[in-house]
């Protein structure tokens, strides 16, 4: 029951919540779109490259409101989902009609799956004002289910130690985590209408679809900048850096003149070529823990790192990215040896890299990417000095 | 609507019976109750030395490649989201689970592409929040004109 230590409730009013919201940043408080990022240190998100944030959620329309710790900050998701086991007040459960509560089913590429309730949530990010948004209640055993046997078909997380955040933090390209996709289509497997102990996928239109916070936000609602400091080739113990809400909307988040931007497709992927080979699905993701994508000359660890290459010395590599509209950079990264990082206890490492599928469409540009860079990204649909979203600028 | 308990009291009802709802490994008519089964529209390609039935269902394209013995040695999917397993995998289900959790229980976790290896199937998956990619495949059952490249 650690956890319960970390994120004990904090039952606060309103007007404290949201640091009051208004922007009045007085001499030494933080500016009100300012979350602070850290890798490392905490008890919760100890993984390795692992961005970790708090948000602060409270019962729709009242005072009664709670900070969560170890929120993992995700670039490759949409939406706020949260373990129900550290939350410590009510929400506002969404249904299909009356007592037939909506449940999701979230997948991630690792093969891991969340099962859970959607509920409506006031959501405070920063000090900006509260946004009333349908959250993802993490609980294996909603609507009777159990972690191996569930809508998902797969395995389902049960606890925070076991995923190693809280929750998290979708602050994507996208506003809705499944779109349109699952507004038309019954079937589509992510979305359930449940009884006490049945459940049936089901169409869900947007509105009850769990949705990134930012794009609801009275302003500062056009996407985030993700600002982390880089770390030495051995790694570091921890960081410490910002999401910064909104694009050129105040005076700490305007583009630089020199920035390139790179727009993606409607599904937030951008195309890689990497060795002659194309990898149309790309994505830049903080919620990857290294660079993950194939190539069968670097040497990958022994069990139980084989998530990670081990080359006898780091090596210096390079990919282009290219957006929709044609621009393309190259981008060039480091690959070290896995096993050596890992055995220095650091928890913040620029240069780890791992293998992926070789017929995979993703080259995966994970957490490293973000080190030592400002990276831009903007909502679908949001409009900034940028262009229009679906985009990432740096 | 797609009743996920009814579906799964017969799923348990017909594996102990025969497993007709078992996909992988199984004949190609089984196909056809996969496409029924999720409720999505089938189409056939044929291809050098095999075929591929593709169900489109739910944003999602769940593709089902045939040997010329007509044994479907591997299933494979993109879209929205990712297809009921449970239902694809068939009787090979309880091994992908058994190696699935082998490596969620390493640590640390890392949050990466899945790639598994069992004593018959080859597991990958990866891509993103709208746009998933996976594909699972017994090599001993792959016909030799194809290579797995042309499984995705």
């Amino acid at each position: 029951m650690m956890y319960r230590a970390i994120v004990i409730a904090c039952l606060w009013l309103v007007s404290a919540c949201g640091s009051g919201g208004g922007g009045n940043g007085g001499a030494g408080s933080s500016p009100t779109n300012v979350l602070t990022v850290t890798v490392g240190g905490s008890e919760i998100c100890t993984n390795v490259n692992s961005p970790c944030t708090q948000v602060t959620i409270c019962q729709p329309g009242t005072s009664t409101c709670q900070t969560i710790s170890d929120m993992l900050v995700d670039t490759g998701s949409t939406g706020v989902r949260i373990f129900g086991s550290v939350l410590s007040i009510p929400l506002q459960q969404e249904v299909e009609s009356p007592g037939q509560p909506i449940g999701e089913c979230q997948f991630f590429a690792d093969g891991s799956a969340l099962w859970g309730s959607v509920q409506l949530a006031d959501v405070v990010l920063a000090g900006e004002p509260a946004v009333t948004v349908p959250i993802h209640v993490i609980a294996a055993t909603f609507a009777g289910q159990t972690s191996t046997q569930n809508p998902c078909n797969n395995p389902v997380e049960t606890d925070p130690q076991e995923a190693e955040f809280n929750g998290i933090l979708g602050i994507g390209l996208l506003t809705h985590d499944c779109g349109t996709s699952c507004e038309i289509n019954d079937n589509n497997n992510r979305y359930f209408s449940c009884t006490a102990s049945t459940c049936g996928s089901i169409a869900a239109p947007l509105s009850t679809q769990v949705q990134n916070p930012v794009w609801l936000l009275p302003s500062d609602n056009n996407g985030v900048i993700l600002t982390l400091p880089n770390v030495p080739s051995a790694g570091a113990p921890s960081l410490s850096g910002s999401v910064i809400l909104g694009i050129g909307t105040a005076s700490n988040n305007s583009p630089s003149p020199n920035i390139s931007t790179f727009t993606t497709n409607q599904d937030g992927s951008l195309t890689t070529v990497y060795n002659g080979t194309t990898f149309p699905e790309s994505i830049i993701d903080t919620g990857s823990n290294g660079y993950f994508f194939p190539d069968s000359t670097l040497p990958v660890c022994p069990i139980p790192q084989q998530d990670f290459y081990c080359p006898p010395a780091a090596i210096n590599l390079s990919a282009t990215l290219f957006s929709v509209n044609g621009r393309q950079a190259p981008v060039p990264f480091q690959v070290a040896n896995a096993a050596s990082l890992l055995r220095t206890g650091n928890a913040v490492f620029s240069n780890l890299g791992g293998p992926s599928p070789s017929s995979s469409p993703t080259f995966d540009w994970g957490l490293p990417f973000f080190l030592g860079r400002v990276v831009f990204v903007a909502i679908e649909g949001q409009s900034s000095t940028l262009g229009t979203g679906p985009l990432y600028a740096f | 609507m797609w009743v996920y308990t009814a579906l799964a009291t017969m799923l348990i009802h017909l594996t102990v019976t025969t497993p007709v709802w078992a996909v992988l490994g199984q004949t190609k008519a089984s196909v056809e109750r996969d496409r029924a089964a999720f409720g999505g529209q089938l189409q056939s390609k044929l291809a050098q030395g095999y075929s591929v039935e593709t169900i489109t269902v739910g944003g999602m394209s769940i593709k089902e490649y045939v040997s010329p013995d007509g044994t479907v040695f591997a299933v494979a999917w993109k879209g929205a989201g990712v297809p009921n397993l449970r239902l694809l995998l068939g009787t090979y289900f309880d091994e992908y689970l058994d190696a699935l959790a082998e490596r969620q229980n390493q640590k640390p976790r890392i949050r990466r592409p899945l790639m598994l290896k069992t004593a018959n199937l080859v597991v990958e998956r990866s891509g993103h929040m709208r746009n998933m990619w996976g594909r699972v495949f017994i090599p001993s059952r792959v016909p030799p004109v194809v290579s797995p490249k042309d499984i995705q």
